[in-house]
């Protein structure tokens, strides 16, 4: 079994996993998202999916990273930078689809990421899960 | 020289619609892209727009085919945000109808493999022996799609007759038993379409993070139901069915085998439903500001809600639904290259694939 505590320092991001409801958060004030993909890798952990999240008052999008490790599921909330992250795709290709998802509901840009419509047809502008004000 | 041909959104090789761009030499699949959102409802913003009750049916219809799941997923992540313990009782009631479920969408998918194999006596018997288990649930919810069983804290009705319940499982375990497993295990026919066919190995399956008996048939032991158990399914005994060959084979003959486990769940928790109150709380539920994350087996793999609320509004601040399918989906690309194009149907069915969730 892995040792799931040292894995924040491994990605070399500060804090510790607090348990909430049954699966273990994590909060860096930084994080660098690619190395968490490496060390995530590099631990067999399964990559389950991202959640956006728009919160009163914060211009950036939080991002969650869900993963499960041997049954154990680990979630790594960021915040992307002036609508932008890079992108985990390179390392991880099951987030294929939904940063586009995530892109196509928040208007968020993945770097590097290989666009290719998912749920919008051409011609739809990115954005429509963003209130109307954002849009 | 090679050639596109595009198959969908609205094609006979294909359940529901999407659409996949074939690139073929003579015969061969080369490449494979897929389109989807052709069902895209924008369900997740609805739900922004729900109350928590409100919000529960809205997720119920999600998918025509596991809508419990949806349901159940929502009221479990509402749960932990709320701190609330499910009653006994209802713990056991939601396995009994989340095993139905996937008792019936596996026969589901048995029958349409029949259909695209050319095995039309099989899709008809998977049918007929689906409408048994329609039956039961119409018979326990009154509804034969949308059940409505769940509710925050519990259920909204209880298994009055198990003795009935326990009968139409019993009838379906033999039928599956009789029929459905020797012929997909057995018959030349049948197998001639499957073996070989539409492979993904292990490592591949892993990169691609795919789940339920997608992810079982290539190996991969992965159950949520055991790895993190929900309900009531710690208090029951059942097997996971793996297999390691990764074609479509194994695909089949996972999910066959899972309808007798269904069975073998069924039987015990009807055995050993627990007395006593299943509706859970009967006064408003407080939901106080948080995020909860639930995860259950569907009857195609994992499926992720995570549930956030403000505290102050009686809506959902952010629904956000991982569907087995969107997990899955992409894996068919790998699967279809360098197969035949004749076996470009049963491949990309062989994940049992559900757009309606997966657009949502």
């Amino acid at each position: 079994m892995t040792d799931i505590a040292t894995i924040p320092a491994e990605m070399g991001a500060d804090g510790a996993w607090e348990e909430r409801r049954g699966s273990r958060w994590l909060e860096p004030e930084v994080l660098d998202v690619r190395r968490m993909a490496q060390v995530m890798r590099e631990k067999k952990a399964r990559f389950v999916t991202m959640t956006a999240l728009l919160v009163e008052g914060e211009k950036e999008p939080r991002l969650s990273y869900h993963w499960d490790l041997d049954g154990s599921l680990l979630t790594v909330v960021t915040r992307t930078e002036e609508k932008h992250i890079p992108s985990i795709y390179g390392i991880c290709e099951a987030a294929d689809w939904i940063e586009r998802e995530i892109h196509e509901q928040y208007a968020v840009v993945f770097d590097d990421h290989p666009y290719e419509p998912l749920l919008l047809r051409a011609g739809d502008a990115p954005g429509v899960n963003l209130p109307e004000e954002d849009e | 020289m090679s050639y596109r041909i595009a198959i969908g959104p609205y094609h006979p090789a294909l359940e529901e619609p999407y659409k996949l761009d074939l690139v073929c030499d003579g015969e061969v699949v080369r490449d494979a892209q897929l389109r989807i959102g052709f069902n895209f409802r924008a369900v997740e913003r609805l739900a922004e727009q729900r109350n928590f009750v409100a919000v529960i049916a809205l997720m119920e219809r999600v998918c025509g085919i596991c809508s419990n799941v949806h349901t159940m997923s929502v009221c479990q992540a509402l749960e932990q945000i709320a701190e609330l313990e499910v009653p006994p009782r209802a713990r056991y009631i939601r396995v009994i109808v989340a095993e139905l479920e996937r008792l019936h969408s596996h026969v589901l998918w048995a029958g349409i493999a029949g259909k695209l194999i050319g095995f039309k006596t099989m899709f008809m018997a998977c049918f007929s022996l689906r409408e048994r288990v329609m039956d039961v649930l119409e018979a326990i919810s009154g509804n034969r799609v949308n059940y409505s069983m769940n509710r925050v804290g519990g259920v909204n009705r209880d298994i009055a007759d198990p003795q009935a319940v326990l009968r139409a499982v019993e009838e379906v375990e033999r039928e599956v038993a009789r029929s459905i497993i020797p012929v997909f295990t057995g018959s030349r026919s049948a197998l001639s379409r499957c073996v070989g066919v539409g492979v993904l190995d292990e490592a591949r399956a892993r990169s691609l993070a795919v789940v339920g008996p997608t992810a079982r048939a290539s190996g991969l032991p992965q159950d949520i139901r055991k790895a993190a158990p929900y309900a009531a399914y710690q208090e029951l005994e059942f097997q996971v069915p793996v297999e390691s060959s990764g074609d479509v084979k194994a695909r089949l003959v996972v999910r066959a085998l899972e309808i007798l486990e269904s069975c073998k769940i069924l039987r015990q928790a009807l055995a050993k439903l627990p007395a006593g109150d299943w509706r859970g709380p009967t006064e408003e539920v407080e939901m106080p500001a948080g995020t909860g994350l639930s995860r259950l087996e569907g009857p195609r793999g994992e499926v992720l809600y995570s549930v956030t609320t403000d505290g102050e509004n009686d809506t959902p601040r952010r629904v956000h639904v991982r569907t087995p399918t969107f997990a899955n989906m992409p894996a068919v690309r790998v699967m279809l290259r360098g197969a035949q194009l004749a076996d470009a149907p049963i491949i990309q069915a062989s994940v049992d694939p559900c757009y309606s969730c997966t657009d949502r």
